[in-house]
């Protein structure tokens, strides 16, 4: 890397976008960037990122972002340079999506650790030991327009009027199919669960059966949950009241079992998270349910290190969730949300960050090859229109199909509790596998659908019953 | 001073008795209180509920059948323990060609540790490239003969009339059996990764009861002509029962008290039915952040393992030789 | 001829279960060899190479693209801490247990093997609250303080065995030629309690290595972090699994362990069958 080169990435770090990275992927190049400039600087005399003692420090802690140069950007690019303009030193810790509730558990318990902390799900259980994020989200509203409704719906607590926490972006989950092989059985594409139904045996056939899972992780949950809500089955509704035993959720279990009993195999009981990913990328499945990652995974490089899988890529179609009787809605897959510890020692540091994160969340959106949707969708300038358009540009084919994304993370989006609000309740049962367990012991003939419904209302009344004893809902 | 006998073992024994006070006794203290409370989210307070977490955990039919795996999962796997570690140690006490080299391999499982070990068994069991299945369904012979293992099993299984609720059905080359995602197979697989885990830190205590019998033993029992199964039953196994002892004691602490096989591996699927106390406890206490009740599901492990304890203790002291 | 006999039935009778034992290290170290092109491939045949295998790249983005060597050294480090903390606590309360004390000592021995049954899934939230106030969130320290609360009770019962097995009568040789009891204890008692030692050192290591609820909790920033924790919190981002890197981070300690565990091991019977007793 020769001067010219370092002043022109000197002179670029305001401005990152996407081709900049890719070119200096490495940990690596950012030392070398870094040390470059600091030999430019000593030379040239005029320091702009010298490291000098900064006024204030800010601890972030985060998931490990499935796509691993928005990481390195965020941790290396992002970050510094806005601590040199808050005179704030920021650091950033990573952890693995699963280990996020232990740290936050053992971090309220030792009553220190970071002032941020980025939950990937509602933690409604924690509003206590947070700071209220009112000002904030008023201020960001005032500045860039209206909260998105799943926003809303995953971080404001209607009883004590608190947002518990400031909600940063989702991921839509949309559903990937093969264009090839539902041509191939005469089906065209996966419009509604009942086509989904009369599609699967032909499919499994063929031996690409169809994969949604009804295993204790997080991807069967979303797909479980929205599936009944296809239906018109709920967990709770907008008063927080179980009405999980309704005909909407038996017709969701029929259903359900009718596809895994002559559409899929047993293996939809074993997953883990990366389970369907995998069974997908191999060209086992011919539809499945998951964030883009399968997606970009199949595009290869600049997103992963492994190669294209042109064919593979070139056939897979996103859709969104496939229409119920009831209603055509589906479910955030996760939900970046933040909170400020109430022992955070720069809370102000903290507020500010996230402000200025979300009111100019474009580079996040690119950065993240479209996984992080902003919660405001002003916070991309021009709004769903703009992500619209950036959506359509992506230049790998099929073309359009981020269009897609957008317009599910638009419309057919909604938050974990809908038609209510989010809650320490129904955390408890996304966390505990509930809805899947119910699913999966249907499907399995364990249970009628009568039993299971049964079966399942009664250990959600009793945790919604503790929540409330605890006056959280 | 130092001569006085008590003193010295008061000094003796007092940094230990005081680190553990302080780092196990004093948490566990808390842990106790916080079940008795409705602490939430990682808070080390609550308001006082008395027995109710205890009560609300037990009506959940997931906790009964935590609590019911916890003691299978425990009991199966130290049995086949027992006599896997019992037989290795034995054939392994005396000096052999090679002995050096299988030593290694049977040590390698308590090697590894055992987060990374059971992500290597996740990888063996997956639902889609698990190597297990595909030597079943495959031939496994080169050249022109072939051999598919699992007709083989199917045509064991076969024979005998098997319970229903066992789940054992002819393996489809189509669909291989899931090894995570079939009650039954799931719950086999736990317990296979328990005893392998544990299989060389057993045989490795019992080795070292071998060994311990003096020369003296030995020379008598040859001369008594008390020689193989007889020396076996007679004087090898009795001197044997409180290393024994000590090494199935340490192997049920060490399954049932551990969380990291049953999440890692199943996440106590499927359908929540393979759940042990620990990963129950840490699925309600820390990732629903019920705290309390998780505490409290955490201490019904406590009584049971207390009275296991307790009386394979009395036991050994009484069969020790002196 | 009697002796080939017996090394055949040696290896009937172990091969197998070794065979079983150390399958999964076999199969560890396959997937650590292969591309993700041969690894996600239906058709492949696991056992043989093909699409670009063997190959190192696994094993150069463990140690290139993450901070799995520094994960080494700590967990290294340790270790080693752990075990020195742990017999000098324990070796002197292990025979302190086995000759001084009567009923009392009994007592508190059960006492200190009861410290077993609470899991740290109960502990750790009470003991993070403990780290912090000592101001070592996030230190290797943390864990070099909390760690000999699960080895010392152990090592101490253990030795407590072995101390037991050392008959009084050289101690009390020791004594009548002018030693002081602590001088007895340290010319006469611990070389021959070597084995012992041996044993302790082993097992404190391993649980070390082991543990995992504690790593995860104490510490958050990536370079100080253990192998046992930093493993599953980075190969595994969101649903993507990194599997080629994920078994040649487990095949890495495991081999060099069970090495150093054969070697002791030999030295600690050994000591059993020789010493004192001919």
């Amino acid at each position: 890397m020769d001067d010219k080169e370092r002043v022109q990435i000197t002179a670029d770090m305001d401005e990152l976008t996407r081709r900049d990275l890719l070119r200096r992927a490495g940990l690596g190049a950012i030392v070398l960037v870094y040390g470059g400039a600091g030999v430019k600087n000593a030379v040239a005399g005029v320091p702009k990122f010298r490291h000098k003692e900064l006024a204030g420090t800010l601890k972030i802690m985060q998931w490990s972002h499935f796509v691993p140069s928005y990481d390195k950007w965020f941790d290396n690019e992002y970050i510094k340079a806005w601590g040199e303009k808050n005179d704030t030193e920021v650091t950033v810790d990573h952890v693995n999506l699963a280990e996020l509730p232990t740290r936050a558990a053992s971090e309220v318990a030792a009553q220190s650790g970071h002032d941020l902390f980025q939950f990937l799900s509602p933690p409604s259980a924690y509003e206590d030991q947070v700071v209220a994020m009112n000002d904030i989200v008023q201020e960001v509203t005032r500045k860039i327009g209206k909260m998105g409704k799943v926003g809303l719906k995953s971080t404001y607590n209607p009883r004590t009027k608190k947002f518990y926490g400031f909600p940063d972006n989702y991921v839509p989950d949309p559903v990937h199919y093969r264009r090839d092989l539902w041509g191939e059985v005469g089906a065209g594409a996966p419009n509604s669960w009942e086509a989904v139904r009369q599609a699967a045996p032909k499919l499994k056939a063929l031996g690409r059966p169809v994969g949604i899972g009804m295993s204790q992780e997080l991807d069967s949950n979303m797909a479980m949950l929205a599936l009944m809500q296809c239906y018109g089955g709920y967990i709770q509704n907008a008063d927080q009241r179980v009405v999980i035993n309704s005909k909407g959720t038996r017709q969701a279990l029929s259903a359900m079992r009718d596809i895994y009993k002559r559409g899929m195999t047993t293996e939809v009981f074993a997953w883990t998270a990366a389970s369907n990913n995998n069974a997908y990328i191999a060209g086992r499945l011919s539809l499945a349910l998951n964030a883009i990652s399968i997606a970009r995974v199949l595009e290869g490089p600049p997103w992963v290190t492994t190669p294209q899988r042109t064919d593979l890529m070139q056939n897979t179609w996103i859709a969104p969730i496939p229409r119920g009787p009831a209603q055509r809605l589906g479910l955030e897959h996760v939900m970046g949300i933040y909170v400020i510890w109430k022992f955070s020692k720069n809370k102000q540091a903290a507020k500010r960050f996230l402000v200025d994160m979300q009111t100019r969340y474009g580079p996040h959106f690119t950065n993240s090859g479209f996984y992080n949707f902003p919660a405001w969708p002003g916070g991309v300038k021009g709004g769903f229109k703009t992500i619209r358009r950036a959506a359509a540009k992506d230049r790998f084919k099929p073309l359009g199909k981020y269009t897609i994304l957008t317009t599910i993370a638009e419309k057919y989006t909604a938050n974990v509790g809908h038609p209510g609000y989010s809650n320490a309740a129904i955390d408890e049962v996304f966390n505990k596998f509930l809805i899947p367990q119910m699913f999966a012991e249907v499907a399995q003939d364990k249970m009628t659908p009568d039993e299971a419904v049964r079966a399942a209302e009664r250990e959600i009344k009793s945790i919604f019953a503790k929540w409330r004893r605890r006056k959280k809902l | 001073m130092l001569e006085e006998r008590r003193f010295l073992a008061a000094v003796l024994i007092g940094p230990a008795v005081i680190f553990i006070a302080v780092l196990v006794g004093g948490p566990l203290l808390l842990a106790i209180y916080l079940s008795l409370t409705d602490a939430t989210a990682g808070s080390l307070h609550g308001d006082f509920v008395g027995l109710r977490n205890f009560t609300e955990a037990w009506d959940s039919p997931i906790f009964r059948r935590a609590l019911r795996n916890t003691i299978l999962f425990t009991v199966v796997s130290q049995a086949i323990v027992l006599l896997v570690a019992g037989t290795l140690a034995h054939a392994l006490a005396k000096p052999f060609r090679g002995r050096w080299f299988l030593r290694f391999l049977i040590l390698l499982p308590w090697a590894a540790p055992i987060a990374l070990g059971t992500i290597g068994f996740l990888w063996i069991f997956d639902s889609l490239f698990s190597v297990v299945n595909w030597t079943l369904v495959h031939d496994v012979l080169p050249g022109p003969l072939e051999f598919k293992p699992y007709k083989a099993v199917n045509w064991v299984f076969a024979r005998p009339v098997l319970p229903d609720w066992l789940e054992i059905k002819p393996i489809d080359p189509v669909a291989p059996p899931q090894w995570l995602g079939q009650s039954t197979l799931a719950m086999a697989a736990i317990i296979f990764v328990h005893s392998w885990r544990i299989i060389p830190f057993a045989t490795v205590i019992f080795l070292a009861g071998l060994s311990s019998i003096p020369a003296e033993v030995d020379d008598a029992a040859k001369v008594d002509g008390a020689t193989g199964l007889k020396k076996f039953w007679y004087v090898t196994l009795p001197l044997q029962l409180p290393i024994a002892t000590v090494a199935l004691l340490f192997g049920i602490v060490f399954t049932a008290t551990d969380m990291t096989v049953v999440y890692i591996l199943t996440h106590g699927g499927p359908f929540n039915s393979t759940h042990m106390l620990t990963s129950w406890a840490f699925d309600t206490g820390i990732n629903s952040a019920a705290l309390g009740q998780g505490a409290a599901i955490s201490l019904y492990l406590l009584p049971v393992l207390v009275l296991v304890a307790v009386l394979m203790l009395r036991f050994a002291r009484r069969v020790e030789v002196s | 001829m009697a002796g080939l006999r017996r090394d055949v039935v040696a290896w009937l009778i172990v091969g197998p279960f070794a065979i079983v034992l150390a399958f999964p290290f076999y199969w560890m170290l396959v997937t650590a060899l292969k591309t993700d092109a041969d690894l996600y491939n239906v058709e492949s045949i696991p056992y043989k190479f093909s699409s670009g295998s063997p190959t190192t790249n696994n094993f150069e983005f463990l140690f290139r693209d993450t901070e799995y060597g520094r994960w080494l050294v700590n967990t290294a480090i340790i270790g080693i801490a752990v075990v020195a903390i742990t017999l000098v606590l324990a070796v002197p309360a292990g025979y302190a247990l086995a000759r001084l004390s009567g009923g009392v000592g009994q007592m508190l021995g059960i006492g200190i093997f009861l410290t077993y049954l609470v899991p740290p899934t109960l502990l750790f939230l009470p003991l993070s609250r403990v780290v912090s106030e000592i101001g070592l969130q996030d230190r290797l320290l943390a864990l070099i303080v909390v760690y000999p609360s699960f080895t010392v009770p152990f090592s101490t019962w253990l030795l407590m065995g072995f101390f037991k097995t050392i008959p009084r009568e050289l101690e009390d040789a020791a004594l009548i030629d002018g030693a002081s009891r602590l001088g007895a204890l340290a010319r006469v008692v611990f070389p021959i309690s070597l084995p012992g030692i041996l044993t302790v050192v082993i097992f404190s290591f391993s649980l070390v290595v082991n543990e995992f609820v504690y790593a995860i909790t104490f510490i958050s920033t990536s370079s100080h972090r253990t192998i046992s924790a930093g493993v599953p919190t980075e190969l595994i981002r969101g649903d993507v699994f990194f599997w080629g890197a994920l078994m040649a981070a487990a095949l890495i300690p495991s081999i060099p362990l069970a090495l150093l565990y054969n070697l002791f091991l030999d030295r600690f019977i050994a000591g059993f069958t020789g010493g004192a007793f001919r």
